[in-house]
């Protein structure tokens, strides 16, 4: 028997005797919904429940039910509307500048002849230490009295900024602490992509003489097109989540120029008490998450709904 | 009778020298009661693993220490006294979080234990022990330490001839440790110089600052605050539950006039950070600035030539005052053992222990020892005079942000305004506002003041 004839026998999953194609379909995923009702249903039903009563933790746990008190609270709060502004502008900043070095980048080491491998690797560094840890680095970094960064600004006779103090620029300090941590993940990502292009359009290109220019506009990423819009979607999420980088670098300060939403939600559930409001903050900004992946992640979908039926 | 004596001699030394082992042997492992004290990471850790140690060798308890990043501390006992799931016995409290935990029963009234005790209850500093203590007639656990604020500078600079004679000719009056706040402003300007020019004689190598300021994003900017706007007549609340706007604004005004003489890391830094500063040598003196700190601070004279560390008062005689506090929670499974544990902490034996490691003990008896005012203990309890000057200045000084249930909710919340103050986002009387409108938020209305 032949290797390319075993394996889709191996593959195979007997249906058990007696049960329908339909209900063996639905028993197989069973466990993982079970999982997803106990750790993500269930708490959302509790947050929303939570979000219509009085609940102050410290002063008797869950309270009455009061109607929309809560949203109409929240709608009303301008902390809460800062917060959303900062969280913007952190996601507008970050992705824009992670999806333009990180495309860069994988185009460069695309390119590259030599060293590929020890690049890739190095790359992956940053991704592998999580934000809270890095973040105290970087803390230090930024120190306006020890901190390297102004060490080598002051040696080359430059301003010396207050990175974290200084209100018109401390959001920006946590920009630049993103884009250094998850410009690799672009990069590795659409140099995947890159490397996964079939040769034979661009040869044709070649052959036609057509510009680099022409190319990367016909060609090249209209085809990477669907990788970087994943991982464009992947980074916007990610970032509007944006806490622990806040919480070390900043703790939402000077005042609350870089309090995020996650951020103030945290302040309010955790520090306050007061997880009535933290419920309604956090169904708002469940809502607006899945409103926004349902129109970004809407191309994808009917693309790869387009391929299944094609297949 | 000889052999009488003999044997009886000799079982009392059997006896004396087998006791550990027979209270070993009595205390086996696994019957030893289980207690568990949250407490504040970092915060001379080692000295207290070796106080557990001596309680463990009196009690038949083991004693596990969580420690907890200070940031953490109090959202992570909160949700445990909340879910009453009895996973700490012994909690650490702040000044400002004594009010919430009495008044929301996460906590155990200890009045009743230490009626046999009284001594005890008296050695703790009269002050210390009526704001950290005390809530609406019942004592609620031990302080074992204090971070009480005063005033650390840079003696050398003060004693120094060049500095005194061109600060008299400047301001028109001595140098000397000021004693009010308009003094220590001057002080501030006053050294506050360039690169380049000189200090002591000498031609500065970096910037030099004024004072040092803990302006950062933590509760710290308050506590730097708290002397001044206490020393102006006001406090945080009023009688009626209200911020006082106009007072918080002027308070407010005094330290961003002081901003001006800080470092740029100001901005960024609490107490660690200015600690840092001063053993850098790049600030002459502290704001309102904890004491238990001077250990650290003393180490200037090490890393800075000629440094001379000196302590005093803050100016007006009114400074952050407080301290630890250890309390039992209301959900242990072990209450009597962790009351004997917090009375072991905060006890006479222990409190000098700790002392002689460097910690700030809240006992009077501790603090007016001889041994802690020699000039061989002055690297770690030279600020101990100190602290009892201001216990006395101080006495019968209450603050209705230690009286309101709502303290611990508005101590974690009212960085934020003065905060965005101190990095020139909003102006004082902005901050005061905002401050005033937050604190109506938390408290739902005027905030309860209890007496």
């Amino acid at each position: 028997m032949s290797l390319s004839a075993s394996i889709p026998q191996r593959n195979q999953i007997a249906v058990p005797s007696g049960m329908s194609d339909r209900w063996f379909a639905i028993l197989l995923i069973v466990p993982a919904m079970a999982v997803i009702l106990v750790f993500a249903l269930a708490p959302l039903i509790y947050a929303l429940d939570v979000s219509f009563r009085y609940a102050d933790l410290t002063l008797g746990g869950m309270g009455e039910y009061v109607g929309l008190d809560n949203y109409r609270s929240v709608l009303a709060d301008a902390a809460f509307w800062a917060s959303a502004w900062v969280t913007v502008k952190f996601t507008l900043g970050a992705v824009i500048l992670e999806m333009v070095l990180g495309i860069a980048i994988a185009f460069l080491i695309h390119g590259a002849t030599k060293g590929k491998g020890i690049i890739r690797s190095l790359m992956v560094l940053p991704l592998a230490t999580s934000a809270a840890v890095t973040g105290l680095f970087w803390r230090y970094l930024y120190d306006t009295q020890f901190g390297l960064i102004n060490y080598f600004l002051g040696l080359l006779h430059l301003p010396e900024p207050n990175w974290l103090g200084d209100y018109t620029i401390a959001l920006w300090s946590v920009v630049i602490f993103d884009v250094w941590q998850w410009t690799p993940f672009v990069a590795l990502i659409a140099l995947a992509g890159l490397q996964a292009l079939p040769r034979e359009p661009f040869e044709a290109a070649e052959l036609d003489g057509a510009s680099t220019f022409r190319v990367l506009r016909t060609l090249t990423f209209p085809m990477l097109a669907p990788v970087l819009f994943l991982v464009l979607v992947l980074r916007t999420i990610d970032c509007v989540r944006l806490y622990d980088a806040v919480a070390v670098l900043t703790r939402g300060g000077p005042g609350t120029v870089t309090e995020s939403m996650t951020f103030y939600l945290y302040r309010t559930g955790l520090k306050l008490f007061r997880m009535d409001y933290a419920s309604t903050m956090a169904i708002f900004f469940l809502y607006a998450m899945l409103v926004a992946s349902l129109f970004a992640l809407r191309p994808l979908l009917t693309q790869f709904s387009t391929r299944a039926s094609e297949g | 009778m000889k052999t009488r004596l003999k044997r009886t001699l000799l079982t009392a030394a059997l006896l004396t020298s087998a006791m550990p082992t027979a209270f070993a042997q009595e205390c086996a492992d696994a019957d030893r009661v289980p207690i568990t004290w949250s407490t504040i990471a970092g915060f001379y850790t080692d000295a207290m693993a070796n106080l557990v140690s001596g309680f463990e060798a009196k009690n038949c308890v083991k004693v596990n220490v969580v420690n907890i990043d200070n940031s953490q501390l109090y959202n992570k006992q909160v949700i445990e006294m909340v879910g009453e799931t009895g996973a700490y016995d012994v909690v650490t409290l702040e000044t400002s979080e004594k009010a919430e935990y009495a008044e929301n029963g996460f906590i155990l009234p200890m009045t009743d234990y230490f009626k046999d005790k009284k001594e005890q209850l008296d050695d703790v500093a009269p002050t210390l022990a009526a704001l950290t203590t005390q809530y609406k007639g019942d004592v609620w656990g031990l302080p074992y330490y204090t971070y009480t604020a005063g005033y650390i500078y840079r003696a050398d600079l003060f004693d120094d001839p060049t500095e005194q004679e061109a600060f008299k000719a400047k301001y028109g009056y001595d140098l000397a440790v000021p004693t009010t706040w308009a003094q220590h402003r001057d002080i501030a300007e006053f050294f506050t110089r360039k690169k380049g020019e000189n200090l002591k004689g000498q031609p500065l190598e970096k910037d030099f600052y004024g004072v040092g300021l803990m302006a950062g994003p933590f509760p710290e900017i308050q506590d730097e605050m708290s002397g001044v706007l206490w020393s102006q007549g006001g406090d945080w609340l009023t009688d009626d539950g209200k911020v006082p706007v106009d007072a918080v604004e002027k308070a407010m005004n005094d330290y961003l006039e002081l901003m001006k003489f800080a470092p740029p890391a100001a901005l960024t830094v609490t107490y660690d950070g200015v600690m840092n500063q001063m053993k850098d040598g790049q600030i002459a003196q502290t704001y309102s600035f904890f004491l238990d700190q001077w250990p650290n601070a003393v180490q200037t004279e090490q890393t800075v030539p000629g440094a001379k560390m000196g302590v005093a008062e803050a100016p007006e005689k009114k400074a952050y005052i407080g301290g630890f506090l250890l309390a039992v929670s209301a959900a242990s499974a072990h209450p009597k053992e962790a009351m004997d544990f917090v009375a072991y902490i905060g006890g006479h034996d222990a409190q000098m222990e700790f002392a002689k490691a460097g910690g700030t003990s809240t006992l009077m008896s501790v603090l007016s020892d001889p041994q802690f005012a020699t000039e061989e203990s002055r690297p770690k309890t030279g600020h101990f005079t100190t602290l009892l000057k201001i216990f006395d200045s101080m006495q019968g000084f209450r603050s209705n942000l230690f009286l309101t249930p709502f303290g611990a909710k508005i101590y974690n919340t009212m960085q934020i305004p003065l905060q965005s103050a101190a990095a020139g986002q909003i102006n004082a009387r902005e901050a005061a506002e905002q401050l005033a409108a937050t604190v109506e938020k938390i408290c739902g209305g005027p905030c309860p003041i209890g007496k």
